[in-house]
């Protein structure tokens, strides 16, 4: 199959891409100077992760995380579509009240708006914890368990289990993945009949009774940042926040995957940068794959 | 390095035009080409030079007909056939076919005039007795910070409908020059040399005219008188260029992705990725 086809010059277009709307711009440019990996590596990572990701992403407000010079420049969020987006690229708008006007929020629901987010060095893809067909119910519940130096992952894998445990005692299903960074994200898929402020303070209980049970824990935003600490952050249960989607690469030097794992392959010892660009792809299975078939209801 | 100048010159002149198309006139520089000072014996007006003459032809980039990639020029040695890197090349100067005096870039150098920042004038002539045929490219003179001295220069030789002569160099080229008043505005035009300019007295057909009658003059006259009027240049259209125009923007209209698409190794494999990720989407 021809990459390109071709039509006479002198008669029409050019030629077009058969695979893809997206035009790939400087392909070359090196996005993790210490790997010397390229953008195309970057967008090739997207391209072969996205039969995984589409489905969680699809019809969720997207905030990019971009790194048009590389991770070690500065990066910047973008809410808002760029300038000179494509028609085809499907947005959502909505009023935000902090900026006091209207957002247009990227959808991502197909592969060639994954690309396109790609080939902008959108290196982060953050998604909201509702869909826009129901923007202030949220889907999902979101616990992000976050150390603060000199925790270990080893730490953090301690309080996921804890945590693990206290929802499994409640039946309630629960889901793991890396954040990339330093820490766990739990995720609760529920049914659509709660809001946000239920979903915030459900997550916040739970940060409570474990800071009762372990020493390590603090529920509050005031004691997150103390040193050796894991704080269970609950504030991103709110309208328009985001979390780091499942399988968005990161910004870290090792290009590590927030990726979503078995409960059983949290053990001890365990690196969060084992899970990166090359490794994810290799990966057999998708524990997530059911996630958002697992609706519970957060009465217990 | 061939390619980005020529892609940036394309762009250029497409803006150019629309420009010209919208009031018939070129768009103005951003950047001065030059700044210095007019001298005239002691007296000095700082001025900056900005280009007057946008050239808007029209120019195509060479594709590669079956994949429609651009092509790239490349310095090739006649003798090996293999390509040569910018720093091993050296100019010469063709002094009988196939036979070349070489020289250093220090020997050019040496010998290449030094831009003094001056537009000398020397002398002052009649603005109308200079013969149109050495007139050769214009740039606009504006005030470098010295409005008063450039409007009492400009205001003068207008009054007195005269233009300076002189010399100037710009980059590493020597002008003779002509500066004189337009619209409100000290012109520079670069003259041609003498040499550069072909004598008519030199051409044979020209040797033997005869004088025409008394009565095919009046004739001529008269046509002449009936087809009198003002000069205006916009009355004139590049039909070519109109058409090319419309052409361009037909094809552009008509869904036409003009692909710019980098045929390098990494989207290659990108295109590998794709076909297999497309694959597995459709089960």
């Amino acid at each position: 199959m021809a990459a390109y086809s071709f039509i006479n010059p002198f008669d029409n277009i050019i030629m077009m891409n058969d695979l893809t709307r997206v035009s790939f711009t400087n392909p070359e440019k090196i996005l993790y100077p210490g790997l010397e990996l390229k953008k195309s590596r970057v967008i090739e990572y997207y391209i072969r992760i996205a039969p995984r990701m589409l489905g969680f992403i699809k019809n969720r407000a997207i905030v990019m995380n971009r790194y048009p010079n590389g991770i070690d420049k500065d990066g910047f969020y973008e809410k808002d579509a760029p300038a000179g987006i494509p028609p085809w690229v499907e947005t959502f708008n909505k009023y935000s009240e902090i900026a006091e006007r209207e957002i247009k929020y990227i959808i991502a629901n197909n592969l060639d708006t994954l690309i396109w987010m790609a080939n902008l060095a959108a290196i982060e893809i953050n998604i909201t914890l509702s869909t826009i067909d129901n923007y202030e119910t949220p889907d999902l519940v979101f616990f992000d368990i976050d150390p603060e130096p000199p925790c270990s992952f080893d730490n953090v894998i301690d309080i996921a289990f804890l945590l693990k445990e206290k929802l499994d005692e409640l039946n309630f299903r629960s889901f793991v993945k890396t954040s990339g960074k330093k820490g766990l994200h739990v995720v609760l898929p529920i049914i659509k009949s709660y809001n946000f402020n239920q979903t915030r303070e459900f997550v916040h209980q739970f940060g409570k009774f474990l800071a009762r049970e372990s020493d390590l824990v603090v529920s509050e935003f005031r004691n997150s940042q103390d040193p050796g600490t894991v704080f269970i952050d609950y504030l991103q249960n709110t309208p328009g926040k985001t979390m780091i989607a499942p399988y968005s690469l990161r910004a870290q030097p090792d290009a590590p995957v927030s990726t979503p794992l078995e409960w059983k392959e949290l053990k001890k010892g365990l690196r969060p940068e084992e899970f990166n660009i090359f490794t994810v792809l290799k990966r057999k299975n998708d524990p997530w794959e059911r996630l958002l078939e697992s609706k519970q209801s957060l009465e217990v | 390095m061939i390619r980005g100048r020529d892609y940036w010159k394309v762009n250029s002149r497409w803006k150019c035009n629309e420009m010209a198309k919208d009031n018939d006139r070129a768009k103005p520089s951003s950047r001065p080409v030059w700044s210095g000072s007019i001298t005239i014996g002691l007296v000095n007006v700082p001025v900056k030079l900005y280009t007057m003459i946008h050239d808007q032809a029209f120019s195509f980039r060479l594709l590669h007909k079956d994949d429609g990639q651009p092509l790239r020029y490349e310095r090739v040695c006649i003798k090996e056939d293999k390509v040569i890197d910018w720093k091993d090349t050296v100019k010469g100067y063709e002094i009988r076919k196939n036979e070349f005096i070489v020289f250093k870039k220090e020997e050019l150098d040496a010998i290449r005039p030094e831009s003094d920042e001056r537009i000398r004038l020397d002398k002052f002539v009649s603005l109308l007795s200079i013969d149109p045929v050495f007139f050769d490219k214009s740039y606009i003179l504006v005030p470098d910070r010295s409005e008063e001295a450039y409007s009492l220069m400009m205001t003068v030789i207008a009054q007195m409908g005269k233009a300076g002569m002189g010399k100037v160099t710009i980059r590493t080229k020597e002008y003779p020059v002509v500066v004189y008043e337009y619209k409100g505005s000290l012109i520079l035009t670069t003259l041609r040399y003498a040499y550069e300019v072909v004598s008519p007295g030199d051409m044979e057909e020209l040797s033997g005219l005869k004088k025409p009658g008394k009565k095919e003059m009046e004739l001529a006259e008269k046509i002449i008188k009936d087809l009198s009027g003002e000069f205006d240049i916009t009355e004139y259209r590049d039909g070519y260029k109109d058409r090319m125009e419309k052409l361009i923007e037909t094809k552009m209209k008509g869904e036409v992705v003009v692909a710019q698409v980098p045929k390098k190794e990494e989207v290659k494999e990108l295109m590998v990725a794709l076909q297999e990720t497309i694959e597995r989407l459709r089960k």
